[in-house]
């Protein structure tokens, strides 16, 4: 198995070619900060909080860790200004409609956030999608998955495949940032939940 | 009721017999334990019940004690047991009914999953058609669509609710679209929708209860010159006027 | 329809086809989208009947053509030889024209267009100022062609360009595409040779080109314009780049809220089919190539690359972080060449007449024409098109007649929800994707949305927000939350909620919306909010310390006020109002009353001109209100009414 060496804030690592940024930095003992992202899922870079900085040659721009392939002489910063004040903003955006997550409110301890400016609108979910993609890619199961677009973008259970296979599994109900998902699938289980009702 | 081994479970059923040779075809090609035999099973068992003899009358339920025929409380008893059975045979038809646009949904979709070649890839474009057709994606075309396909439903879902195009529920005869597009903003859009919405007594958004219009709004439609633009079904409309508004819409039927 | 096995077949075809068409009278009635809401298909037939009733039918033929541009004037027709250009025809005027023009040759005055500078009637298209400084490479070609003939595209020289590039070769017409200089014309402004070159070079054996026919900007219909006009030139520019690239099936990708531009798209191919022109062989040369469509489903972020690739694999449309271009990985993970509608339509021009010959044509680095649709606030609305380094301000002047009802220009937005205002200091400025961006714009699709004095900039960023924030995938926290929050900023600001430090958050959410979103929908988002605090922040300023909205359109921030010096006491304001606001009889002055007013701007825009007498105050307490019954004022000398 071939590898590259890059460095990743001032650091040399080595990782294998296939890597992504974010792997490489997590086998060199540094944390950046992700929601989306699980091991066992493919990358879908949705949340934004994984972008850092990287030079190749001439050129620097931002691109999502979990998502970008390491490369030879890749020179990675994971915590400049700039990064830090959009993850700083991101959070502040994300604690309006998800107050009570803890690894939310983690981060923003971390990043020097006491306060969102924004007047909280809270919802149940804060679509990290983690437990669509579960059950779409680890289960095969598609018991669960998005509709909608915008800020109306939703997760929903679909009864007829849910009631059959969720009470076996509910793995996906340890990944859930919120712990709200359970009670969302109650809601699904109740009867008088219909597709007509998926309006909006 | 014994199933006849070489005809059509469904023949007791008022399907017509295209309808049945299409059911019965289905049968015959399915693997065993999918989503779609168990569905048909079910059509199946209704078909079987509604083929029961036509169901007994009052009279014959209270027979066994004739010496109770003259009072007022067995009278009213009969009374309650004629509107069960008349509520009965209503929702019995019903189900017919309900079957039969069941049966007739599914044959059209399997019609045009055919014609796009039952290629994944057109799966955008199948719904496309089935809206079109039915001005909505009933539930039972979409679960046949994920069947035949072999696609999630969650991602039928998915796209149903992504695209403008799309609705889950019945939309009325007759679509009125008002375009927001933002050389018809600039010429006074949000205005002319108020004026539509309150002649239509709908919001955007919404159908009218007896299903007669659906109004929309479009993000352009490309006639910038005539704006603000206002169509009904396909005619186009520039800058109607409340009066002008009120004839066109009265004038849908 | 003969197939057409050779190259030498299809001259041979054409020149029949010319031979034809050589001694007739062509009578062109423009039958787009927007004529067929004037009623131009009910002309068009009144053309075809009169014709034959009067026996011309051997001598004269009717073509029912796409947009020629001047919309504006709709229904219009064009009769050749002679450049006869009649607008805003009916039905009724059909038997006139016919009898006259075509019968004996003579003009029908009052049916042509009048210049209003010089009051003078214009008899030849070509002089009619709206055109006169137009170049129209591309879309001229519109009033040649029955939107369903294959033929006319034929005896136009159309298809002679891919006989051409079959004779080329494939790197020969790369070469010739790179050296022309073409840029995309859908937005990205990316140059065309090299997007070609590399999906050309990609490492593997499928390859696919695709047109991008969402158009989705809002104010934008160049391309529906081109697709419903002169679907052939489209189809032919993308069987030559197939054929450059190395690419065996082609996708159209259009929008559904294009009815007519689908079906007619659907008719070419057939058509083009039929000839052999689409499918195994193409013209003998050994090339196979065929064309699907896909519709769209009413999703502006669909018409992104790679979500419109993904949409194609029959997903949902949503765009996916790029890293790896499209060019290399696209539909199906293969390397996909995706290009604008406009940018397919120049390439038979570019094979026909050569590189050298399109390239000077335009500026330094950016070559060719390019359509716009000149909509809003101007007196000639309609689809333009001009040589690059053309100016803003030749465009809404010269071309578009300036602004109509005397009216001031206040900005001119381009680029649609990704582009920027600019003002009246900046309409010096050239067309030119890098000029444009330099000013905090963009080219864009090629809408160009005219605004006045009477349009407020706040209200502008806000449609636009508002717009973005229904089109969002939602998929990343900063497209999705920040519009949200931005929007929520701006819809306070024009409620006249706006506080102190709202301008600086706007600014803090747009910087990290443009540098954080997964796609260009996100990161171009900002642009109208910014461009506009750039260039009219004194009006953010007036919303938010004054409570004032400059241009009164703002209704949170405006009062509906009758002057007592002005009104008349016509009744025509009173009668009108559908709240019942106002109050007042014959010769008394009318009052409006706060509490019932809707806003809904009736009185201001029914009173009279010469009384003038409805204000929009904003910013200021209201006059002291007249006591109920107080008789109007006259002027001296007036009687009463």
């Amino acid at each position: 198995m071939s590898e590259v060496s890059l460095t990743i804030n001032g650091k040399e690592v080595r990782a294998k070619t296939e890597a992504t940024i974010l792997e490489a930095a997590r086998s060199a003992g540094i944390d950046i900060p992700t929601l989306c992202y699980h091991e066992q899922l493919r990358p879908r870079g949705a949340c934004r909080l994984c972008l850092v900085e990287i030079t190749q040659g001439k050129r620097t721009r931002l691109v999502t860790s979990c998502v970008y392939n390491v490369a030879e002489g890749l020179k990675v910063e994971t915590e400049t200004d700039e990064v830090i004040k959009i993850r700083r903003m991101l959070l502040e955006l994300m604690l309006a409609t998800a107050p009570g997550v803890k690894k939310l409110q983690d981060y923003a301890t971390r990043y020097g956030i006491t306060r969102s400016r924004f007047a909280v609108e809270p919802d149940f979910c804060i679509l990290c999608g983690l437990c669509v993609r579960y059950c779409t890619e680890v289960k095969g199961k598609n018991a669960i998955g998005f509709i909608g677009r915008g800020t109306r973008r939703q997760i929903t259970f679909f009864p007829d495949i849910a009631t059959v296979e969720c009470p076996q599994c509910g793995e996906c109900f340890s990944l859930c940032p919120t712990g709200v998902l359970p009670s969302n699938y109650a809601l699904a289980k109740l009867p008088h939940f219909s597709y007509g009702a998926i309006r909006l | 009721m014994a199933k006849q081994k070489n005809k059509s479970a469904f023949v007791g059923l008022k399907v017509t017999s295209e309808q049945a040779e299409t059911l019965a075809r289905l049968q015959r090609t399915l693997k065993p334990g999918t989503k779609t035999e168990v569905l048909l099973k079910g059509l199946e068992l209704l078909a079987a019940r509604t083929a029961d003899a036509s169901p007994p009358q009052p009279r014959e339920i209270l027979s066994p004690a004739p010496e109770l025929a003259a009072s007022d409380e067995l009278e009213r008893l009969e009374s309650q047991a004629l509107r069960y059975l008349s509520d009965l045979q209503e929702t019995r038809n019903r189900s017919e009914e309900v079957m039969r646009r069941m049966v007739k949904n599914i044959a059209q979709t399997d019609k045009i999953i055919t014609h796009y070649g039952s290629d994944r890839n057109y799966l955008i474009q199948i719904l496309l058609d089935i809206q079109r057709d039915n001005r909505w994606l009933p539930r039972d075309a979409l679960m046949w669509v994920s069947e035949k396909l072999d696609i999630p439903l969650s991602r039928i879902y998915h796209i149903a609710t992504f695209y403008k195009a799309f609705s889950l529920v019945p939309q009325g005869r007759h679509q009125v679209s008002v375009c927001l597009g933002t050389a018809c903003h600039v010429r006074g859009a949000p205005r002319l929708l108020e004026k539509v919405a309150d002649s239509l007594q709908i919001r955007p958004g919404e159908t009218s209860r007896d299903l007669k219009f659906s109004l929309n709004t479009v993000n352009c439609l490309g006639c910038c010159a005539l704006g603000p633009v206002m169509v009904v079904d396909e005619a186009y409309h520039s800058n109607p006027t409340t009066a002008e508004m009120a004839d066109i819409f009265a004038a849908c039927d | 329809m003969p197939k057409l096995k050779s190259a030498a077949a299809l001259a041979a075809r054409r020149r029949e086809i010319q031979e034809r068409y050589k001694k007739l009278t062509t009578v062109a009635v423009t039958d787009g989208s927007d004529g067929r809401t004037r009623g131009s298909r009910g002309v068009a037939q009144a053309f075809r009947d009169e014709i034959t009733k009067q026996g011309l039918g051997d001598k004269v033929i009717v073509r029912q053509t796409g947009c020629q541009g001047f919309c504006e004037q709709e229904p219009t027709v064009l009769i050749m030889p002679g450049e006869t250009c009649y607008v805003g025809v009916a039905e009724a005027d059909v038997s006139e024209i016919v009898t006259q023009t075509l019968g004996r040759g003579e003009i029908v005055t009052r049916l042509l267009y009048t210049d209003p500078a010089t009051g003078q009637a214009v008899a030849k298209e070509s002089d009619i100022p709206f055109y006169k400084t137009q170049s129209r490479l591309v879309l001229g070609a519109n009033r040649w062609l029955d939107m369903l003939s294959i033929d006319d595209y034929l005896a136009l020289g159309g298809y002679a360009a891919l006989a051409k590039a079959l004779e080329m070769g494939p790197e020969a017409v790369l070469d010739e595409v790179k050296k022309s200089g073409l840029r995309g014309r859908g937005g990205g402004g990316f140059p065309t040779g090299i997007k070609w070159e590399t999906t050309r070079n990609a490492p593997e054996a499928t390859k696919y080109v695709i047109v991008n026919a969402d158009e989705g900007d809002p104010g934008a219909y160049m391309d529906r314009s081109l697709l419903e006009g002169n679907p052939h030139s489209v189809i032919e520019g993308l069987i030559i780049g197939a054929y450059a690239i190395g690419a065996r099936q082609g996708f159209v990708y259009v929008r559904q809220e294009y009815p007519l531009a689908v079906a007619n798209l659907e008719v070419a191919l057939e058509q083009a089919r039929e000839y052999g022109l689409l499918g195994p062989n193409i013209l003998g040369s050994g090339f196979d190539f065929d064309v699907a469509i896909h519709r769209g489903a009413g999703a502006f972020v669909s018409g992104e690359s790679s979500a419109l690739m993904t949409a194609i694999e029959g997903r949902v449309g949503e765009p996916r972080p790029k890293y790896i271009r499209t060019a290399f990985s696209g539909i199906g993970g293969k390397p996909s060449n995706l290009n604008n509608v406009e940018t397919w339509a120049n390439v038979p021009l570019i094979i026909n007449r050569g590189a050298a010959w399109y390239a000077e044509t335009g500026t330094k680095n950016s070559k060719g024409t390019k359509i716009f649709s000149l909509v809003g606030k101007v007196n000639n609305t309609g689809l333009v098109e001009v040589p690059m380094g053309t100016t803003l301000r030749q465009i809404i002047y010269d071309i578009g007649g300036g602004i109509p009802g005397g009216k001031k220009f206040k900005a001119v937005q381009t680029g649609g929800p990704s582009g920027g205002v600019i003002p009246e200091s900046k309409l010096d400025t050239p067309i030119d994707f890098d000029e444009l961006n330099k000013i905090g714009s963009m080219m864009g699709s090629g809408g160009m949305i005219v605004m006045d004095e009477d349009n407020c900039m706040v209200d502008v960023a806000r449609y636009f927000l508002d717009f973005l924030a229904g089109e969002s995938c939602g998929q990343c926290v900063p497209c999705r939350e920040g519009i949200h929050q931005m929007l929520k900023i701006l819809n306070r600001i024009c409620a006249s909620e706006g506080k102190p430090g709202d301008i600086e958050l706007l600014g803090e959410i747009a910087e990290v919306v443009q540098k954080a979103s997964l796609c260009a929908l996100g990161a171009t988002a900002p642009n109208p909010v910014l461009s506009t605090l750039k260039y009219f922040g004194d009006e953010y300023r007036a919303h938010i310390k004054d409570k004032r909205c400059p241009a009164g359109v703002c209704q949170d921030l405006i009062a509906y006020y009758i002057d007592p010096a002005k009104c008349q006491g016509c009744l025509i304001c009173l009668r009108n109002c559908p709240a019942g606001a106002i109050s007042g009889d014959k010769n008394l002055i009318h009052i409006i009353d706060q509490a019932r007013c809707t806003k809904c701007n009736t009185c201001f825009e029914v009173c009279p001109p010469r009384f003038n007498a409805v204000r929009k105050i904003s910013g200021e307490p209201l006059p002291e209100a007249v006591a109920p019954g107080t008789a109007v004022k006259r002027k001296r000398g007036e009687q009463d009414e």
